[in-house]
């Protein structure tokens, strides 16, 4: 019979040890699974009881109009025009029921992180011009070559600056993410490769998404094969050392299964090229989509015009 | 291109195969493989059953020997042409030991779509053969799921609906049964046998003894030393205990009869009857 090592018995406990902290890691855990969850959300490809218009139209208009729109947002020089033009998308946003978590976080995270690259932009020390509210008077003076300003202050120019860009990237991603939350990733690289783009392109960008997808499976795993085995709770500190640890598992298991991925492709004879069940027909109403959004793209431009 | 049955599908000779900076894991493997024959692998954990099922479907390639498909060398310039390539692709179909690795479209629709997809078949032929697969592996409930949420078991069965809606003459199965209940073990089971009837060569890697009857005509053993060491019928194979034993497929087993601790080979095989005749080495 084999012969069990004596501690393998229920309720068998060393004596000594630390004595476990129930409460202090459940930060950490909570953490990793909300990390977890908005990964996934990222990468969640359903498209919901009411698909909408906006899903159902040709990719390959959507990508058109939504690059176009980037392209014109990018030359918007005013204020209002840029306005409108975040206006527009998220009002359209809504309309095709992009959901509120997938749109907020774009909505907070990008104008805060471009806000605060801007943030020396706004200073006269940094693009000149009259000074709007002072920082911080300096005894002047010199230091070698370079005389030093008498004054910090934020300058409107400055402010206008910022702002204009904040406006720009907020746009920006508002509309690549309407783009990307009513098309499926498959449906997109479909798009791109019917619209030109080198297979080669395509290929990498595929296998980018399916490896993107291989990892968010194997991190969740592995967080959760690592709660099955925490007998106790552990400390803080350990058990950063441990979601440490586990980043490497991660990735070393996504290579694995992501090689094998690829195998199981090529053995039911991948040959590279995008093919869909389905693929959307090119229909009146994409040449619509595609009318409306240039007559967008005009007017927000012959707008900027005028006011400038 | 597959031909009668009887005819040589897979010519496995002196293949000697090792992973990048390790030992080889196959050593000199040779035996053939006919059209029409179901044919097990068996070995123990890592005696390279896996590993020689990925060279006998053109992904891994040998180090030294050869292996053909239909007399032709399977190498990496061979499955590159058209129209053999393709033509392979189509007609040999692997089932992973890993699900997980299998399934990588976002809808089990899509996932069986996969490989017709690639051949280029019309959408119409495509959408009628998805019907039937699912219909065929009872799983047109999951047409619409995502496959990274299902079962293990309903992973199995999506992953074989992707191999079978190819219509493949060949079929490599890994660990088939591994993490099934009975009830979809014997619905596989069933499918084997209605397509082994219908002349598809079935090439098996378990170490499920019980089933390999169920299986499999013949039987080929790969020892823990990456060679093969037996080559026959089923029920040769799994009478002879020493060979089980030596590839460590089995173990000297002891158990309790009474007070009595007695020891013999031990197999969980369906005929698995002993004769407590307490006549064996006895301890207390
Ligand atoms: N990708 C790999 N890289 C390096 N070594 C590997 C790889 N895959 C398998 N091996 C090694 O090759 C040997 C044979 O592995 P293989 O998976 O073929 O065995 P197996 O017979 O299928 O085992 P099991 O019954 O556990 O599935 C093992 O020693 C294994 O550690
Ligand atoms: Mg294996």
């Amino acid at each position: 019979m084999t012969a069990l090592p004596e501690w393998l018995r229920p309720g068998a406990r060393p004596s000594g040890g630390v004595s476990p902290r129930p409460a202090a890691h459940r930060l950490l855990r909570r953490t990793l699974g909300a990390m977890g969850r908005s990964l996934a959300l990222l990468v969640r490809e359903d498209d919901g009881p009411n698909a909408g218009a906006l899903r159902a139209a040709d990719p390959r208009a959507k990508l058109l109009a939504a690059v176009g729109l980037i392209v014109v947002a990018t030359f918007l020089r005013g204020m209002l025009p840029l306005a409108v033009c975040l206006g527009l998308t998220l009002a359209l946003s809504v309309a095709a029921r992009v959901p509120g978590r997938r749109l907020l976080p774009v909505l907070i995270a990008v104008p805060l992180a471009s806000a605060a690259l801007m943030l020396p932009a706004t200073l006269n020390v940094v693009s000149g011009g009259s000074p709007l509210l002072v920082l911080w008077r300096t005894a002047g003076g010199a230091l070698g070559p370079w005389r030093l300003p008498e004054i910090v202050a934020i300058t409107g120019d400055g402010l206008l600056v910022a702002g204009r860009m904040v406006l720009r990237t907020t746009a920006c991603a508002a509309l690549a993410l309407l783009l990307a939350a009513t098309t499926r990733p498959q449906q997109l690289l479909g798009g791109l490769r019917s619209l030109g783009v080198p297979q080669a392109f395509v290929m990498v960008l595929a296998m980018a998404e399916r490896y993107l997808a291989v990892l968010l499976r194997s991190a969740q795993e592995l967080h959760l094969a690592r709660l099955a085995r925490s007998v106790a709770a552990i400390g803080v500190r350990r058990e950063e050392a441990w979601a440490a640890a586990g980043v490497g598992a991660v990735f070393r298991r996504t290579r694995a299964l992501a090689d094998e991925v690829t195998l199981a492709m090529v053995s039911r004879g991948f040959t590279g090229e995008v093919r869909l069940l389905r693929p959307a027909r090119w229909q009146r109403k994409d040449w619509l989509l595609m009318a409306v959004a240039a007559a967008v793209g005009a007017a927000l431009l012959i707008l900027d015009r005028r006011l400038a | 291109m597959s031909g009668p049955s009887g005819e040589t599908v897979f010519a496995v000779e002196g293949v000697r195969f090792a992973y990048p900076g390790q030992p080889p894991c196959l050593d000199g493997v040779s035996f053939e493989v006919r059209g029409g024959e179901r044919l097990a692998l068996v070995g123990a954990n890592g005696s390279g059953k896996s590993t020689l099922l990925h060279l006998l479907d053109g992904l891994y390639f040998p180090g030294e020997g050869r292996v053909a498909y239909l007399g032709r060398p399977l190498t990496e310039d061979a499955l590159e042409e058209t129209p053999f390539g393709p033509r392979f692709r189509q007609e040999v179909g692997f089932l992973f030991q890993s699900s997980d690795a299998q399934l990588f479209c976002p809808m089990v629709e899509d996932e069986l779509a996969f490989g017709p997809l690639q051949m280029g078949w019309t959408q119409d032929e495509v959408l009628r053969r998805i019907e039937d697969t699912l219909a065929l592996l009872e799983i047109s409930r999951l047409r619409g799921r995502s496959p990274a949420g299902l079962s293990a078991g309903e992973k199995k069965r999506v992953a074989l609906a992707s191999l079978l809606v190819l219509s493949p003459s060949v079929l490599l199965l890994d660990e088939p049964t591994a993490g099934l209940d009975p009830r979809s073990q014997s619905l596989l089971l069933e499918i084997l046998e209605a397509l082994h009837a219908r002349g598809l060569t079935l090439v098996t890697a378990t170490h499920d003894l019980t089933l390999l009857p169920h299986l499999a005509d013949r039987v080929i053993v790969l020892s823990e030393e990456h060679r093969l060491v037996a080559d026959g019928a089923p029920e040769r194979v799994l009478a002879d205990t020493d060979l089980l034993l030596a590839v460590n497929l089995i173990h000297a087993h002891s158990h309790r009869h009474g007070r009595l601790v007695h020891s013999h080979p031990h197999q969980h095989v369906v005929a698995h009857e002993h004769v407590h005749d307490h006549g064996h080495t006895h301890e207390d």
